[in-house]
């Protein structure tokens, strides 16, 4: 009998789940989602070995790389940013992730949607001086890219 | 029953007309009742016919030889014959009906649980086979409950005919045999704690496991006019008999809402049972309880 009980109050007690397009509050221990800024990105790749989600790709090209990456297929576990000695990636918000009420994962309806390219020049070691102007990042997203270098 | 009269009633009223959105509807306050007892917000109103519609939209795997045949088959049989149940339902006073058309009705009623046992073995997969032998031996066992349930409810009232059942004034007897029909209903439906032969967890839902598409869809509105078909015959023999037709076929959509919520709730509240548990549930306690009824019913007769 304590069953029909249970189901009395959830019949009057309120919904726990919510209509599209309204969504929950992401969870304390949401990381946010992966910045990537390309000015200290040195294309070491540690990054794309880390991501056992497959969400980070690089592809290393004749003084340029390129490094994409897709909010779509991330987890969110954080293992690319341990593994960043640069300090490259940076995880959505600097003291706790992102804010709790307004940035709970993404939403997008084709694989991929998400996804954003950055292409990098390569730093090269020489020993004159400046090598880090001579060689400023570029970085390329798309046309339709929100923000560039930041959290999308 | 002319033809005429006969077609009207399948394809019409109570028919496919009215059974098939009558079919959506009980299906969507199935779902909406158990969301809403689980805390859940539930599918919106015409989620069960988008679905179907979804369904409709998707392609098949192509299936060759006389087992693609049979697989595709079997849902249209299924849908024909609970389709032909509901029609056979008297909702309205004085619709037609002919002598022993209780007798038919249950045949018919029990096609699309034959259907989906021929459906899991033409599969060939395990969980399909699973499925389905779960099914035939939940069949056998609810079915003999059902049957005599039936049977008493006749024989007290000395007719098979629903329209005379519809008509004829409630005894004891026959809320005996209404409340047996009850008992009854979750295996028949494939409901918790008899949702054996359709267990999405452990045999993700047996002899369904094969189907896609606008066979899917099929058997998706077969088991919503077996929701139709099997509570509008409960709802025919509990109903009292009213001549005003839009009174009598309101008491009947009542007496059937009730029981889908009935029945959700019973869903909700349970978890499923075992194979053994179920059988012995319907052989040991219900064989009793329907017996007794059968017996009653006969006693009743000599004395009358």
């Amino acid at each position: 009998m304590n069953i029909l009980t249970m189901l009395w109050k959830n019949l009057w007690g309120g919904n726990r789940t919510t209509l599209f397009p309204a969504r929950p509050k992401v969870s304390a221990g949401y990381r946010g989602l992966v910045e990537f800024d390309p000015e200290l990105c040195t294309g070491c790749a540690i990054c794309k070995f880390r991501c056992t989600a497959r969400a980070i790709e690089f592809k290393a090209g004749k003084g340029e790389f390129t490094w994409s990456y897709d909010p779509g297929q991330c987890t969110f576990c954080g293992r690319c940013v341990e593994g960043c000695a640069e300090h490259a990636l940076k995880e959505g918000h600097t003291e706790h992730a992102l804010s709790q009420e307004s940035a709970p994962p993404p939403i997008y309806f084709r694989s991929g949607e998400l996804k954003h390219a950055y292409t990098v020049k390569r730093k090269t070691t020489v020993k004159a001086a400046a090598p880090q102007q001579a060689n400023a990042p570029s970085p390329s997203p798309p046309a339709n890219s929100p923000a560039p270098g930041g959290t999308q | 029953m002319n033809l005429t009269t006969a077609l009207a009633r399948l394809l019409i009223f109570p028919g496919l007309l009215f059974a098939i959105p009558a079919a959506w509807f009980f299906l969507w306050v199935e779902r909406k009742s158990v969301a809403l007892m689980q805390g859940r917000v539930g599918p919106p109103f015409m989620q069960p016919f988008f679905d179907f519609i979804k369904l409709l939209g998707k392609t098949t795997p192509p299936r060759s030889g006389v087992g693609g045949l049979l697989m595709r088959a079997w849902p249209l049989i299924a849908v024909s014959a609970a389709a032909g149940a509901v029609g056979l339902l008297p909702v309205l006073p004085s619709s037609g009906g002919f002598e022993g058309d209780l007798i038919l009705l249950l045949a018919l009623l029990e096609l699309p649980s034959m259907c989906i046992i021929a459906a899991g073995f033409s599969s060939r997969s395990i969980f399909g086979e699973i499925g389905s032998a779960r099914e035939a031996v939940l069949s056998v066992a609810y079915n003999v409950v059902f049957l005599l349930a039936i049977v008493s409810i006749a024989a007290a009232q000395h007719t098979f005919r629903l329209e005379s059942l519809a008509a004829l004034p409630a005894t004891p007897m026959r809320w005996l045999g209404v409340l047996a029909l009850l008992v009854c209903l979750p295996a028949k439906l494939h409901l918790n704690p008899f949702s054996l032969p359709n267990a999405e967890q452990e045999i993700y839902s047996g002899p369904m496991v094969e189907y896609a598409g606008p066979e899917l869809a099929m058997w998706e509105l077969s088991h919503g006019l077996e929701w139709v078909a099997a509570t509008g015959l409960v709802a025919t023999l509990a109903a009292p008999y009213i001549t005003l037709w839009w009174l009598a076929a309101l008491v009947f959509v009542g007496i059937m809402v009730a029981i889908v919520l009935a029945l959700s709730t019973l869903a909700s509240a349970t978890a499923r049972l075992a194979i053994d548990t179920t059988v012995r549930f319907y052989w040991q306690c219900t064989l009793i309880f329907a017996v007794l009824a059968v017996s009653s019913a006969l006693f009743m007769r000599l004395r009358s």
